[in-house]
């Protein structure tokens, strides 16, 4: 993030989407996480990403913490290129681990003739 | 010129594509109970899903976001979350009322064993998904169903007071009744503003890469293609007050619909009728199976989209697999579909401000929509449509358990 511009952290960064460098969707912003909150003004060190993290969104995110699989993946904020109608990260989905139920759930359908990719 | 065919060709399709199992079920029933005294509640339902459809036709334009992108970031996971649930069970109810009429309508056409039509249906649906591009099978079905209007012409036919036809479109007092009058109300506004058509237009946009030079399309997608969807749900309500009314049938069969045109038109209308349900329902089938799949995909932010080799975005591929073939087992067990759309269409309205809100706060801000924002005819429709929505809402379920789902 080179240029100055206000973001609502709430509204802003969390629950969008994350896009890597090549335009792939790889999650969403599932939390934030904040340095330097005891002293002075907070900075965000890095986005959270998998279930969880939805651990502390609630109490349907406490349940849905419990009930899905997957690991938490922390992707630092010097990682992030732009936000725009996603935030787009300067790395693939898979250098930052993101994304890996995708790659999980691809095995089950590329030998159907016709499913390319 | 092309572009003009172009526009002209997927509106075609549009018409053919409105109607669903929820509108032939609902027009149908109001006609055959009140004649044509419900028939203003058509325009209004036809105006609230022309506002909501352009409200996030422009989202996906201006802000490139979907509707549940946006119902996530608006609400935030819990609240997002019991959205996505409730919306996720209506559809699904949809998906499996869709892929019942589809074998019922198929079995009255070929006269083989309905289990049998039943899977044949939807194994035909996913190869048909799995092989042709979008735009093929939106047209493929949308032309199809156009058969429909075969309902306009029995209208017609069926020589209906004009006068009568013409004072249904004020509302007033109902004549008795006054419970069961206010659940088809509730009913057809929810036969008419079907969400799953708003998810799944706003995911075409946002597939299609619309920009903010595409509204001008968007809203004449939205205006004409709803408006004259609308049509054919005022034919089918006629019909039914013309003939049903009169001589006492209670269309609880999905096949008592096609004798709506078979009586005027003999068997090439009950013949036309019947390849229109199909296509029509199946079309339906189609759009909430992906509408699924969609949500799901944009709520937890995998890949997702139809224009795109499969095996690219795998959970949303198997997303809509697994529920078409859900859809099928729930039909199996024989369930009646017309009884199922009246559930699922009740349960929709409920869940409708759920999803209609986020859309609403997000179209009226500046940091989503910058010059776009809803202008002030926009805003007055989509306030005063939230405030019917939320008393449909309110009053639904109600409604349904004191009529005994119409029955009085």
């Amino acid at each position: 993030m080179n240029r100055r511009r206000e973001i609502d952290l709430g509204l802003g960064i969390l629950d969008h989407q994350l896009v890597d460098v090549g335009g792939r969707r790889c999650g969403k912003v599932d939390d934030l996480e904040l340095e330097g909150v005891a002293d002075g003004p907070p900075t965000v060190s890095a986005i959270l990403c998998g279930p969880p993290a939805w651990q502390g969104r609630g109490r349907l995110g406490r349940l849905a913490a419990r009930l899905a699989r997957g690991r938490l993946v922390r992707v630092p904020w010097t990682e992030v290129e732009e936000v725009k109608a996603g935030v787009e990260l300067r790395r693939t989905a898979r250098e930052l681990r993101l994304g890996a139920g995708d790659e999980r759930a691809r095995s089950l359908i590329e030998w159907i003739p016709g499913a390319g990719g | 010129m092309k572009n003009l065919l172009g526009v002209a060709l997927g509106i075609l399709a549009a018409i053919g594509g409105f109607v669903d199992i929820g509108d032939l079920v609902f027009n149908v029933q109001a006609g055959a109970t009140f004649g044509y005294r419900l028939l203003w509640v058509v325009p209004v339902g036809v105006v609230g899903i022309i506002v909501y459809s352009e409200m996030c036709g422009r989202v996906a334009a201006v802000a490139e976001r979907s509707v549940f992108d946006a119902i996530r970031e608006r609400l935030g996971f819990s609240v997002g979350l019991g959205a996505l649930v409730a919306s996720q069970i209506v559809n699904f109810m949809t998906l499996a009322a869709e892929v019942g009429g589809l074998a019922i309508a198929l079995q009255l056409l070929a006269g083989l064993e309905f289990h049998l039509l039943a899977a044949v249906a939807v194994l035909a649906l996913g190869v048909v998904i799995w092989v042709l591009p979008f735009e093929w099978i939106e047209r493929l079905f949308g032309y199809m169903g156009l058969c429909l209007l075969v309902f306009a012409v029995a209208a017609i036919k069926l020589h209906p007071d004009w006068s009568a036809v013409a004072e249904g479109f004020v509302p007033r007092t109902p004549p008795s009744d006054v419970l069961v009058y206010g659940y088809f109300v509730v009913g057809l506004l929810g036969a008419a503003l079907t969400p799953y058509e708003v998810y799944f237009y706003s995911s075409g946009g946002i597939e299609e890469g619309w920009t903010p030079k595409d509204l001008g399309l968007n809203r004449a997608n939205a205006i004409i293609g709803y408006a004259l969807g609308g049509f054919l749900s005022l034919a089918l309500m006629i019909t039914a007050g013309a003939l049903f009314l009169p001589n006492g049938i209670d269309p609880e069969l999905l096949g008592t619909v096609a004798l709506g045109a078979e009586v005027p038109l003999g068997t090439v209308g009950l013949v036309l009728a019947l390849i229109g349900i199909t296509f029509a329902v199946g079309g339906a089938a189609i759009d909430t199976c992906f509408s699924g799949a969609y949500n799901l995909a944009q709520f937890f932010g995998w890949e997702w989209g139809k224009n795109r080799p499969p095996a690219t975005a795998p959970r949303f591929t198997i997303a809509w697999i697994v529920l078409l073939i859900l859809a099928l087992l729930v039909t199996m067990t024989g369930i009646d579909p017309v009884m199922l759309t009246e559930y699922a269409v009740i349960f929709s309205v409920v869940a409708l401000p759920l999803t209609y809100l986020p859309l609403l706060l997000v179209a009226n801000d500046r940091a989503y929509m910058g010059q776009h924002t809803n202008g002030r005819v926009a805003n007055a429709f989509g306030f005063v449509y939230f405030v019917v929505i939320l008393v449909v809402a309110l009053t639904a379920i109600p409604l349904m358990v004191l009529t005994n789902q119409g029955q009085g």
